[in-house]
Protein backbone atom coordinates (compact mmCIF):
# COMPACT_ATOMS: atom_id res chain seq x y z
CA UNK A 1 0.00 0.00 0.00
CA UNK A 2 1.39 3.28 -0.87
CA UNK A 3 0.05 7.14 -1.34
CA UNK A 4 -0.01 9.65 -4.25
CA UNK A 5 2.53 12.49 -2.98
CA UNK A 6 2.18 14.06 -6.52
CA UNK A 7 -1.36 14.27 -8.60
CA UNK A 8 -0.89 16.75 -11.61
CA UNK A 9 -3.88 17.30 -13.73
CA UNK A 10 -3.40 19.77 -16.77
CA UNK A 11 -0.62 21.07 -15.56
CA UNK A 12 0.45 23.57 -17.72
CA UNK A 13 3.20 26.34 -18.42
CA UNK A 14 3.70 28.73 -20.80
CA UNK A 15 6.11 31.69 -21.25
CA UNK A 16 4.35 34.22 -23.88
CA UNK A 17 3.74 31.79 -27.01
CA UNK A 18 6.07 28.49 -25.86
CA UNK A 19 4.25 26.33 -24.11
CA UNK A 20 7.21 24.42 -21.90
CA UNK A 21 4.67 21.88 -20.26
CA UNK A 22 0.96 21.34 -22.06
CA UNK A 23 -1.78 20.07 -19.95
CA UNK A 24 0.44 16.92 -18.74
CA UNK A 25 -1.76 14.22 -16.10
CA UNK A 26 0.08 12.35 -13.78
CA UNK A 27 1.10 11.00 -10.16
CA UNK A 28 4.36 9.96 -8.38
CA UNK A 29 3.32 7.38 -6.23
CA UNK A 30 5.16 7.14 -2.48
CA UNK A 31 8.59 5.11 -2.35
CA UNK A 32 9.59 4.66 -6.53
CA UNK A 33 12.35 5.78 -8.05
CA UNK A 34 11.35 7.79 -11.52
CA UNK A 35 12.85 8.58 -14.42
CA UNK A 36 11.68 11.45 -15.85
CA UNK A 37 13.27 11.42 -19.19
CA UNK A 38 13.40 13.21 -22.31
CA UNK A 39 15.43 15.30 -24.69
CA UNK A 40 17.23 18.88 -23.64
CA UNK A 41 14.54 21.19 -23.43
CA UNK A 42 11.41 18.68 -23.01
CA UNK A 43 10.29 20.25 -20.29
CA UNK A 44 11.76 18.28 -17.76
CA UNK A 45 12.98 21.34 -15.73
CA UNK A 46 9.83 22.87 -15.58
CA UNK A 47 8.18 20.26 -14.47
CA UNK A 48 10.38 20.10 -11.46
CA UNK A 49 10.06 23.54 -10.73
CA UNK A 50 6.51 23.64 -10.92
CA UNK A 51 6.51 20.19 -8.31
CA UNK A 52 8.98 22.62 -6.18
CA UNK A 53 6.44 25.64 -6.33
CA UNK A 54 9.07 27.89 -7.98
CA UNK A 55 7.39 28.28 -10.91
CA UNK A 56 3.50 29.34 -11.06
CA UNK A 57 1.46 26.79 -13.81
CA UNK A 58 -0.99 28.65 -16.33
CA UNK A 59 -3.46 26.34 -15.84
CA UNK A 60 -4.57 22.92 -14.40
CA UNK A 61 -4.11 21.39 -10.74
CA UNK A 62 -1.38 20.42 -8.73
CA UNK A 63 -1.17 19.18 -5.19
CA UNK A 64 2.20 17.46 -3.80
CA UNK A 65 1.62 15.95 0.02
CA UNK A 66 -1.82 16.80 -0.61
CA UNK A 67 -1.30 20.58 -1.52
CA UNK A 68 -0.09 22.68 -3.56
CA UNK A 69 3.37 22.91 -2.93
CA UNK A 70 3.78 26.93 -3.66
CA UNK A 71 4.65 29.18 -0.71
CA UNK A 72 3.40 26.32 1.85
CA UNK A 73 6.38 25.40 3.99
CA UNK A 74 5.09 22.11 5.23
CA UNK A 75 5.01 21.10 1.76
CA UNK A 76 8.29 22.64 0.34
CA UNK A 77 10.28 21.32 3.55
CA UNK A 78 9.74 17.69 2.43
CA UNK A 79 11.54 18.27 -0.75
CA UNK A 80 14.82 18.70 -2.41
CA UNK A 81 15.42 20.08 -5.53
CA UNK A 82 18.78 21.32 -6.49
CA UNK A 83 18.73 21.95 -10.62
CA UNK A 84 21.24 21.58 -12.99
CA UNK A 85 21.38 25.23 -13.61
CA UNK A 86 21.37 25.89 -9.52
CA UNK A 87 22.08 29.53 -8.56
CA UNK A 88 24.45 29.33 -5.48
CA UNK A 89 25.03 33.30 -3.17
CA UNK A 90 27.64 35.10 -4.47
CA UNK A 91 31.39 33.58 -3.76
CA UNK A 92 29.80 30.40 -2.01
CA UNK A 93 31.90 27.05 -1.41
CA UNK A 94 30.60 23.19 -1.24
CA UNK A 95 31.46 23.77 2.57
CA UNK A 96 28.76 26.81 2.92
CA UNK A 97 25.98 24.37 1.00
CA UNK A 98 26.60 21.64 3.14
CA UNK A 99 26.97 23.84 6.31
CA UNK A 100 23.39 25.81 5.65
CA UNK A 101 21.78 22.33 4.46
CA UNK A 102 20.61 21.15 7.58
CA UNK A 103 18.93 23.91 8.07
CA UNK A 104 16.69 23.11 5.44
CA UNK A 105 16.22 19.84 5.81
CA UNK A 106 15.54 18.10 9.07
CA UNK A 107 16.62 14.55 7.92
CA UNK A 108 20.27 16.00 6.87
CA UNK A 109 23.10 13.22 7.68
CA UNK A 110 26.10 15.19 7.88
CA UNK A 111 28.57 12.02 8.30
CA UNK A 112 26.67 10.57 5.12
CA UNK A 113 27.27 14.09 3.17
CA UNK A 114 30.71 13.96 4.70
CA UNK A 115 31.70 10.19 3.09
CA UNK A 116 30.34 11.27 -0.27
CA UNK A 117 32.65 14.55 -0.34
CA UNK A 118 35.31 12.07 0.09
CA UNK A 119 33.87 9.68 -2.08
CA UNK A 120 33.48 12.17 -5.23
CA UNK A 121 36.72 14.25 -4.00
CA UNK A 122 35.20 17.34 -4.25
CA UNK A 123 37.06 20.06 -2.89
CA UNK A 124 34.74 21.51 -0.37
CA UNK A 125 36.56 25.13 0.35
CA UNK A 126 36.71 25.76 -3.54
CA UNK A 127 34.09 28.39 -4.64
CA UNK A 128 31.35 27.04 -6.34
CA UNK A 129 32.25 29.45 -9.52
CA UNK A 130 35.29 27.51 -10.08
CA UNK A 131 34.39 23.93 -9.89
CA UNK A 132 33.75 21.74 -13.33
CA UNK A 133 30.46 20.64 -14.32
CA UNK A 134 31.06 17.19 -12.53
CA UNK A 135 32.34 18.67 -9.40
CA UNK A 136 29.26 20.85 -9.32
CA UNK A 137 26.69 17.65 -10.24
CA UNK A 138 28.44 16.37 -7.30
CA UNK A 139 27.36 19.32 -4.80
CA UNK A 140 23.91 18.93 -6.54
CA UNK A 141 24.26 14.49 -5.78
CA UNK A 142 25.53 14.87 -1.95
CA UNK A 143 22.44 17.67 -1.15
CA UNK A 144 19.65 15.01 -3.23
CA UNK A 145 21.34 12.14 -1.19
CA UNK A 146 22.37 13.26 2.12
CA UNK A 147 18.93 15.68 2.99
CA UNK A 148 16.89 12.42 2.76
CA UNK A 149 14.11 14.48 1.47
CA UNK A 150 11.27 12.17 1.17
CA UNK A 151 10.21 13.86 -2.41
CA UNK A 152 14.10 14.15 -3.75
CA UNK A 153 14.70 15.24 -7.63
CA UNK A 154 18.21 14.95 -9.02
CA UNK A 155 18.20 17.26 -12.13
CA UNK A 156 20.61 15.91 -14.79
CA UNK A 157 23.10 14.29 -11.85
CA UNK A 158 25.49 12.41 -14.52
CA UNK A 159 26.33 16.00 -16.21
CA UNK A 160 30.16 15.71 -16.43
CA UNK A 161 30.28 13.37 -14.05
CA UNK A 162 33.34 10.66 -14.44
CA UNK A 163 32.81 6.21 -14.72
CA UNK A 164 33.64 6.43 -10.98
CA UNK A 165 31.61 9.11 -9.55
CA UNK A 166 28.75 7.57 -11.79
CA UNK A 167 29.50 4.54 -10.10
CA UNK A 168 29.61 6.11 -6.95
CA UNK A 169 26.15 7.94 -7.13
CA UNK A 170 24.91 4.34 -8.55
CA UNK A 171 25.82 2.31 -5.70
CA UNK A 172 25.03 5.01 -3.06
CA UNK A 173 21.54 5.63 -3.95
CA UNK A 174 20.28 1.89 -4.08
CA UNK A 175 21.97 1.58 -0.73
CA UNK A 176 20.29 4.54 0.45
CA UNK A 177 16.93 3.76 -0.99
CA UNK A 178 17.14 0.60 0.50
CA UNK A 179 17.47 1.96 4.06
CA UNK A 180 15.55 5.44 3.60
CA UNK A 181 13.01 4.52 0.93
CA UNK A 182 12.02 7.97 -0.44
CA UNK A 183 10.18 9.29 -3.71
CA UNK A 184 12.89 10.01 -6.13
CA UNK A 185 12.66 11.46 -9.23
CA UNK A 186 15.82 11.18 -11.92
CA UNK A 187 15.63 13.62 -14.31
CA UNK A 188 17.92 13.23 -17.79
CA UNK A 189 18.49 12.53 -20.86
CA UNK A 190 21.78 10.36 -20.68
CA UNK A 191 19.11 7.34 -20.37
CA UNK A 192 21.53 4.18 -20.48
CA UNK A 193 22.95 5.20 -17.44
CA UNK A 194 20.12 5.17 -15.14
CA UNK A 195 18.28 2.94 -16.88
CA UNK A 196 18.63 -0.09 -14.27
CA UNK A 197 17.75 2.22 -11.34
CA UNK A 198 14.30 3.29 -12.56
CA UNK A 199 11.38 1.30 -11.36
CA UNK A 200 8.65 3.92 -13.56
CA UNK A 201 9.39 6.24 -16.46
CA UNK A 202 7.93 8.83 -17.71
CA UNK A 203 8.73 10.08 -21.55
CA UNK A 204 8.43 13.74 -22.26
CA UNK A 205 8.70 15.63 -25.07
CA UNK A 206 7.53 19.26 -26.54
CA UNK A 207 5.74 19.45 -22.83
CA UNK A 208 3.89 16.36 -23.21
CA UNK A 209 3.87 13.11 -21.89
CA UNK A 210 4.48 10.03 -24.27
CA UNK A 211 5.17 7.29 -22.28
CA UNK A 212 3.99 6.82 -18.37
CA UNK A 213 4.34 3.26 -17.72
CA UNK A 214 6.42 0.64 -14.83
CA UNK A 215 10.44 0.94 -16.48
CA UNK A 216 9.93 -3.27 -17.01
CA UNK A 217 7.34 -2.92 -19.24
CA UNK A 218 8.86 -0.35 -21.11
CA UNK A 219 12.00 -2.62 -21.31
CA UNK A 220 9.53 -5.29 -23.11
CA UNK A 221 7.29 -3.50 -24.85
CA UNK A 222 9.69 -2.97 -28.39
CA UNK A 223 11.61 -5.63 -30.42
CA UNK A 224 14.07 -5.05 -33.22
CA UNK A 225 13.66 -6.89 -36.29
CA UNK A 226 17.05 -7.28 -38.27
CA UNK A 227 17.56 -9.52 -41.57
CA UNK A 228 17.24 -8.82 -45.68
CA UNK A 229 15.09 -5.57 -46.49
CA UNK A 230 12.27 -7.43 -48.56
CA UNK A 231 11.48 -9.86 -46.06
CA UNK A 232 12.09 -7.99 -42.88
CA UNK A 233 9.30 -5.74 -44.89
CA UNK A 234 6.55 -8.15 -45.61
CA UNK A 235 7.27 -9.34 -42.02
CA UNK A 236 6.55 -6.03 -40.31
CA UNK A 237 4.20 -5.23 -42.92
CA UNK A 238 0.53 -4.81 -40.65
CA UNK A 239 2.48 -4.17 -37.25
CA UNK A 240 3.09 -0.90 -35.82
CA UNK A 241 6.54 0.29 -36.93
CA UNK A 242 8.48 3.27 -34.84
CA UNK A 243 11.80 2.78 -36.05
CA UNK A 244 13.49 2.11 -39.10
CA UNK A 245 17.15 1.68 -40.31
CA UNK A 246 18.53 0.26 -43.58
CA UNK A 247 22.24 -0.08 -45.19
CA UNK A 248 22.51 -1.97 -48.53
CA UNK A 249 19.69 -4.49 -48.55
CA UNK A 250 19.50 -5.31 -45.16
CA UNK A 251 17.02 -3.38 -42.76
CA UNK A 252 16.31 -3.28 -39.33
CA UNK A 253 13.30 -2.05 -38.24
CA UNK A 254 11.60 -1.50 -34.46
CA UNK A 255 8.20 -2.46 -34.03
CA UNK A 256 5.96 -1.60 -31.02
CA UNK A 257 4.79 -4.41 -28.90
CA UNK A 258 5.84 -7.94 -28.02
CA UNK A 259 5.84 -10.53 -30.22
CA UNK A 260 3.80 -13.99 -29.80
CA UNK A 261 5.80 -17.38 -29.59
CA UNK A 262 4.81 -17.73 -33.23
CA UNK A 263 5.66 -14.59 -34.43
CA UNK A 264 8.73 -15.50 -33.15
CA UNK A 265 9.11 -18.84 -34.67
CA UNK A 266 8.26 -17.26 -37.89
CA UNK A 267 10.59 -14.59 -37.68
CA UNK A 268 13.51 -17.49 -36.72
CA UNK A 269 12.02 -19.73 -40.37
CA UNK A 270 12.34 -16.90 -42.10
CA UNK A 271 16.17 -16.19 -40.86
CA UNK A 272 15.19 -13.02 -39.39
CA UNK A 273 17.24 -12.06 -35.73
CA UNK A 274 15.34 -10.49 -33.37
CA UNK A 275 16.47 -7.94 -30.43
CA UNK A 276 15.46 -6.21 -27.43
CA UNK A 277 15.31 -2.82 -27.30
CA UNK A 278 17.06 -1.05 -24.55
CA UNK A 279 15.60 1.91 -22.86
CA UNK A 280 17.47 4.70 -24.64
CA UNK A 281 16.38 2.95 -27.88
CA UNK A 282 13.15 2.98 -27.40
CA UNK A 283 13.37 6.72 -26.40
CA UNK A 284 15.17 7.69 -29.34
CA UNK A 285 12.46 6.05 -31.44
CA UNK A 286 9.85 7.43 -29.90
CA UNK A 287 11.11 11.14 -29.56
CA UNK A 288 13.01 11.47 -32.55
CA UNK A 289 12.53 13.64 -35.53
CA UNK A 290 11.74 10.72 -37.66
CA UNK A 291 8.65 9.94 -35.88
CA UNK A 292 7.33 13.45 -35.06
CA UNK A 293 4.35 12.60 -37.19
CA UNK A 294 3.12 9.37 -35.16
CA UNK A 295 3.69 11.92 -31.77
CA UNK A 296 -0.01 11.93 -31.48
CA UNK A 297 -0.36 8.08 -31.47
CA UNK A 298 1.95 7.46 -29.20
CA UNK A 299 0.72 9.64 -26.64
CA UNK A 300 -2.63 7.89 -27.08
CA UNK A 301 -1.20 4.70 -26.38
CA UNK B 1 3.07 4.39 4.72
CA UNK B 2 -0.04 5.33 4.63
CA UNK B 3 -3.41 3.94 3.19
CA UNK B 4 -4.93 6.77 2.00
CA UNK B 5 -4.41 8.22 -1.04
CA UNK B 6 -3.28 11.63 -0.64
CA UNK B 7 -3.26 12.01 2.67
CA UNK B 8 -2.60 15.35 3.22
CA UNK B 9 0.50 16.36 5.50
CA UNK B 10 -0.18 17.46 9.16
CA UNK B 11 0.35 20.95 9.19
CA UNK B 12 2.79 21.75 11.37
CA UNK B 13 3.34 25.33 9.90
CA UNK B 14 2.37 28.04 12.47
CA UNK B 15 1.98 32.03 11.22
CA UNK B 16 5.16 33.01 13.11
CA UNK B 17 7.33 30.06 12.03
CA UNK B 18 10.67 31.81 13.97
CA UNK B 19 12.66 28.82 13.20
CA UNK B 20 11.98 29.23 9.01
CA UNK B 21 12.80 32.95 9.22
CA UNK B 22 16.09 32.24 11.46
CA UNK B 23 17.44 30.05 8.83
CA UNK B 24 17.89 32.55 6.09
CA UNK B 25 19.54 34.88 8.26
CA UNK B 26 21.88 31.88 9.53
CA UNK B 27 21.98 31.85 5.58
CA UNK B 28 23.07 35.23 4.25
CA UNK B 29 25.65 34.82 7.28
CA UNK B 30 26.70 31.52 6.60
CA UNK B 31 29.61 33.58 4.31
CA UNK B 32 30.54 36.20 6.60
CA UNK B 33 32.25 38.03 4.16
CA UNK B 34 29.47 39.63 2.65
CA UNK B 35 27.72 41.29 5.11
CA UNK B 36 30.55 41.80 7.75
CA UNK B 37 34.03 41.00 5.84
CA UNK B 38 33.99 43.27 2.78
CA UNK B 39 32.06 46.38 4.17
CA UNK B 40 34.58 46.53 6.82
CA UNK B 41 37.52 46.25 4.80
CA UNK B 42 36.35 48.88 2.40
CA UNK B 43 35.82 51.23 5.13
CA UNK B 44 39.18 50.55 6.93
CA UNK B 45 40.72 51.05 3.40
CA UNK B 46 38.71 54.27 3.24
CA UNK B 47 39.99 55.23 6.57
CA UNK B 48 43.60 54.43 5.51
CA UNK B 49 43.78 56.63 2.44
CA UNK B 50 42.05 59.13 4.45
CA UNK B 51 45.24 59.42 7.09
CA UNK B 52 47.86 59.48 4.04
CA UNK B 53 45.85 61.95 2.91
CA UNK B 54 45.66 64.21 6.14
CA UNK B 55 49.79 63.25 5.87
CA UNK B 56 50.64 64.37 2.31
CA UNK B 57 48.56 67.89 3.05
CA UNK B 58 50.72 68.09 6.24
CA UNK B 59 53.80 67.09 4.68
CA UNK B 60 52.96 69.08 1.94
CA UNK B 61 52.57 72.50 3.68
CA UNK B 62 55.47 72.44 5.33
CA UNK B 63 53.96 72.15 8.47
CA UNK B 64 52.06 75.40 8.67
CA UNK B 65 48.64 73.55 7.36
CA UNK B 66 45.75 74.43 10.81
CA UNK B 67 43.38 72.25 11.67
CA UNK B 68 40.86 74.50 10.40
CA UNK B 69 42.27 73.97 7.18
CA UNK B 70 41.43 70.22 7.38
CA UNK B 71 37.91 71.04 8.06
CA UNK B 72 37.28 70.69 4.02
CA UNK B 73 37.92 67.21 4.44
CA UNK B 74 34.45 67.21 5.64
CA UNK B 75 33.09 67.29 2.00
CA UNK B 76 34.98 64.03 1.79
CA UNK B 77 32.33 60.83 1.50
CA UNK B 78 35.02 58.17 2.61
CA UNK B 79 32.60 57.56 5.44
CA UNK B 80 29.82 56.54 2.39
CA UNK B 81 32.13 54.31 0.76
CA UNK B 82 30.85 51.21 1.58
CA UNK B 83 27.40 51.88 0.61
CA UNK B 84 27.88 51.46 -2.77
CA UNK B 85 28.89 47.59 -2.16
CA UNK B 86 26.05 46.88 0.42
CA UNK B 87 23.51 48.40 -3.05
CA UNK B 88 25.30 44.97 -4.68
CA UNK B 89 24.68 43.18 -1.82
CA UNK B 90 21.30 44.10 -1.61
CA UNK B 91 20.66 43.02 -5.17
CA UNK B 92 22.69 39.21 -4.74
CA UNK B 93 20.82 38.60 -1.65
CA UNK B 94 17.87 38.51 -4.27
CA UNK B 95 19.29 37.49 -7.81
CA UNK B 96 21.56 34.50 -5.92
CA UNK B 97 20.43 33.84 -2.42
CA UNK B 98 16.83 34.03 -3.57
CA UNK B 99 17.06 31.13 -6.35
CA UNK B 100 18.97 29.03 -3.58
CA UNK B 101 16.66 29.49 -0.95
CA UNK B 102 13.89 28.04 -2.91
CA UNK B 103 16.01 25.21 -3.65
CA UNK B 104 16.12 24.49 -0.15
CA UNK B 105 12.38 24.55 0.48
CA UNK B 106 12.41 28.13 1.76
CA UNK B 107 9.11 29.78 1.04
CA UNK B 108 9.30 33.71 -0.64
CA UNK B 109 7.30 34.89 2.58
CA UNK B 110 10.18 33.41 4.56
CA UNK B 111 13.11 34.40 2.31
CA UNK B 112 11.78 38.37 2.48
CA UNK B 113 11.01 38.28 5.72
CA UNK B 114 14.57 36.67 7.29
CA UNK B 115 16.57 38.65 4.50
CA UNK B 116 14.86 42.11 5.80
CA UNK B 117 15.74 40.85 9.33
CA UNK B 118 19.10 40.72 8.27
CA UNK B 119 19.16 43.81 6.81
CA UNK B 120 17.90 45.19 9.86
CA UNK B 121 20.06 44.08 11.55
CA UNK B 122 23.44 45.02 9.47
CA UNK B 123 21.80 48.17 9.75
CA UNK B 124 22.24 48.28 13.39
CA UNK B 125 24.74 47.24 13.67
CA UNK B 126 26.63 49.61 10.95
CA UNK B 127 24.74 52.56 12.46
CA UNK B 128 26.40 51.57 15.91
CA UNK B 129 29.91 51.18 15.28
CA UNK B 130 29.66 54.32 12.86
CA UNK B 131 28.20 56.80 15.44
CA UNK B 132 31.12 55.24 18.04
CA UNK B 133 33.61 56.08 15.40
CA UNK B 134 32.69 59.32 14.53
CA UNK B 135 32.39 60.18 18.56
CA UNK B 136 35.89 58.65 18.81
CA UNK B 137 37.51 60.68 15.78
CA UNK B 138 36.36 63.45 17.78
CA UNK B 139 37.02 62.87 20.69
CA UNK B 140 40.92 62.05 19.61
CA UNK B 141 40.69 65.42 17.71
CA UNK B 142 40.88 63.44 13.92
CA UNK B 143 43.01 60.36 15.44
CA UNK B 144 45.52 63.15 16.30
CA UNK B 145 45.79 64.67 13.05
CA UNK B 146 42.87 66.45 12.50
CA UNK B 147 41.52 64.14 9.69
CA UNK B 148 37.78 64.18 9.24
CA UNK B 149 36.45 60.84 8.18
CA UNK B 150 33.56 60.01 10.18
CA UNK B 151 33.30 63.36 11.43
CA UNK B 152 32.14 64.69 7.51
CA UNK B 153 29.16 65.75 5.58
CA UNK B 154 26.11 65.87 8.14
CA UNK B 155 27.57 63.60 11.02
CA UNK B 156 28.63 64.32 14.22
CA UNK B 157 25.79 66.85 15.88
CA UNK B 158 25.13 63.80 18.60
CA UNK B 159 25.78 60.11 18.73
CA UNK B 160 21.73 59.63 18.18
CA UNK B 161 21.53 61.55 15.48
CA UNK B 162 24.37 59.97 13.92
CA UNK B 163 23.09 56.57 14.44
CA UNK B 164 19.27 57.01 13.62
CA UNK B 165 20.91 58.84 10.04
CA UNK B 166 23.18 56.17 9.60
CA UNK B 167 20.47 53.40 10.45
CA UNK B 168 17.94 54.87 7.95
CA UNK B 169 20.46 55.64 4.97
CA UNK B 170 21.91 51.62 5.66
CA UNK B 171 18.21 50.31 5.08
CA UNK B 172 17.19 52.20 2.17
CA UNK B 173 20.57 51.34 0.55
CA UNK B 174 20.34 47.49 1.16
CA UNK B 175 16.19 47.44 0.52
CA UNK B 176 16.96 49.75 -2.95
CA UNK B 177 18.91 47.16 -4.32
CA UNK B 178 16.59 44.40 -3.04
CA UNK B 179 13.35 45.29 -4.19
CA UNK B 180 14.39 46.46 -7.58
CA UNK B 181 15.90 43.07 -8.12
CA UNK B 182 12.62 41.39 -6.88
CA UNK B 183 11.20 43.24 -9.76
CA UNK B 184 13.65 41.46 -12.19
CA UNK B 185 12.94 38.36 -10.68
CA UNK B 186 9.11 38.37 -11.45
CA UNK B 187 9.28 40.51 -14.78
CA UNK B 188 13.05 40.19 -15.94
CA UNK B 189 14.02 43.06 -18.55
CA UNK B 190 10.78 44.18 -19.54
CA UNK B 191 9.89 44.75 -15.90
CA UNK B 192 13.01 46.57 -15.20
CA UNK B 193 12.14 49.39 -18.51
CA UNK B 194 8.72 49.88 -16.89
CA UNK B 195 10.17 50.54 -13.47
CA UNK B 196 12.89 52.43 -14.72
CA UNK B 197 10.85 54.78 -16.90
CA UNK B 198 8.14 54.69 -14.73
CA UNK B 199 10.62 55.99 -12.02
CA UNK B 200 11.96 58.75 -14.86
CA UNK B 201 8.58 59.80 -15.61
CA UNK B 202 7.23 60.31 -12.04
CA UNK B 203 10.52 62.42 -11.04
CA UNK B 204 10.17 64.30 -14.82
CA UNK B 205 6.02 64.94 -13.61
CA UNK B 206 7.54 66.13 -10.03
CA UNK B 207 10.20 68.57 -11.04
CA UNK B 208 7.32 70.05 -13.73
CA UNK B 209 5.21 70.79 -11.42
CA UNK B 210 7.01 72.29 -8.65
CA UNK B 211 8.47 74.47 -11.06
CA UNK B 212 5.77 75.08 -12.92
CA UNK B 213 4.13 76.28 -9.82
CA UNK B 214 6.71 77.97 -8.95
CA UNK B 215 7.52 76.31 -5.49
CA UNK B 216 11.05 75.24 -5.47
CA UNK B 217 11.49 78.25 -2.44
CA UNK B 218 8.34 76.60 -0.99
CA UNK B 219 10.37 72.97 -1.46
CA UNK B 220 13.54 74.10 0.03
CA UNK B 221 12.09 75.76 2.67
CA UNK B 222 10.32 72.39 3.85
CA UNK B 223 13.52 70.34 3.58
CA UNK B 224 15.07 72.95 5.49
CA UNK B 225 12.23 73.05 8.13
CA UNK B 226 12.33 69.79 8.71
CA UNK B 227 15.98 69.29 9.45
CA UNK B 228 18.78 66.63 9.28
CA UNK B 229 16.62 64.18 11.35
CA UNK B 230 13.56 64.99 9.14
CA UNK B 231 15.13 64.24 5.94
CA UNK B 232 16.81 60.90 7.00
CA UNK B 233 13.27 60.08 8.52
CA UNK B 234 11.99 60.54 4.76
CA UNK B 235 14.57 57.86 3.60
CA UNK B 236 13.60 55.75 6.02
CA UNK B 237 10.03 55.93 5.10
CA UNK B 238 11.42 55.21 1.63
CA UNK B 239 13.30 52.20 2.79
CA UNK B 240 9.94 50.76 4.70
CA UNK B 241 7.97 51.26 1.34
CA UNK B 242 10.94 49.50 -0.38
CA UNK B 243 10.45 46.52 1.97
CA UNK B 244 6.59 46.54 1.55
CA UNK B 245 6.65 46.35 -2.34
CA UNK B 246 9.39 44.34 -2.26
CA UNK B 247 7.11 41.64 0.04
CA UNK B 248 4.22 42.06 -2.26
CA UNK B 249 6.19 41.71 -5.60
CA UNK B 250 9.00 38.61 -4.18
CA UNK B 251 5.57 36.58 -3.70
CA UNK B 252 5.23 35.87 -7.15
CA UNK B 253 8.87 36.01 -8.35
CA UNK B 254 10.45 32.91 -9.46
CA UNK B 255 13.99 32.11 -9.51
CA UNK B 256 16.53 32.25 -12.85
Amino acid sequence: MTGTVVRATGLTKRYGSFTAVDAVDFTLEENRIYGLLGRNGAGKTTIMQLLTGQLFANAGSLEVFGREPAEHADVLRRMCFIAESQRYPEDFTPAHVFKSAPWFFENWDATFAEQLVADFRLPVKRRIKKLSRGQLSAVGVIVGLASRAPLTFFDEPYLGLDAVARHIFYDRLLEDYAEHPRTIVLSTHLIDEVANLLEHVILIDQGRILLDSDADEVRGSATTIAGPRAVVESFVADRPVIGREGLGGLASVTIDGRLEQRDRIQAAELGLELAPVSLQQLIVHLTGTDLAGSTEQEAAA
Amino acid sequence: MTAVATAPVVRTETRSRAHEIWRILRLHAVNPWIFFGIPWIILGAAWAISIIITLIIRAGSGGDVTTEDLENMRYSWAVLSPQWYLVVVGVQAIGLTFSFALGFGATRRDFWVGTSAMFVLVSVMYAVAIATLVQLEIATGGWWLGTHMFDALWYGQSWIVDFYTSFALQLLVLFIGASVTTVYMRWRIPGMLILLFSVIALLLVAIAAVTLSGSWPAVFAWFGSIGIVGVFTVILALAAVSAVVGFFVIRWATPR
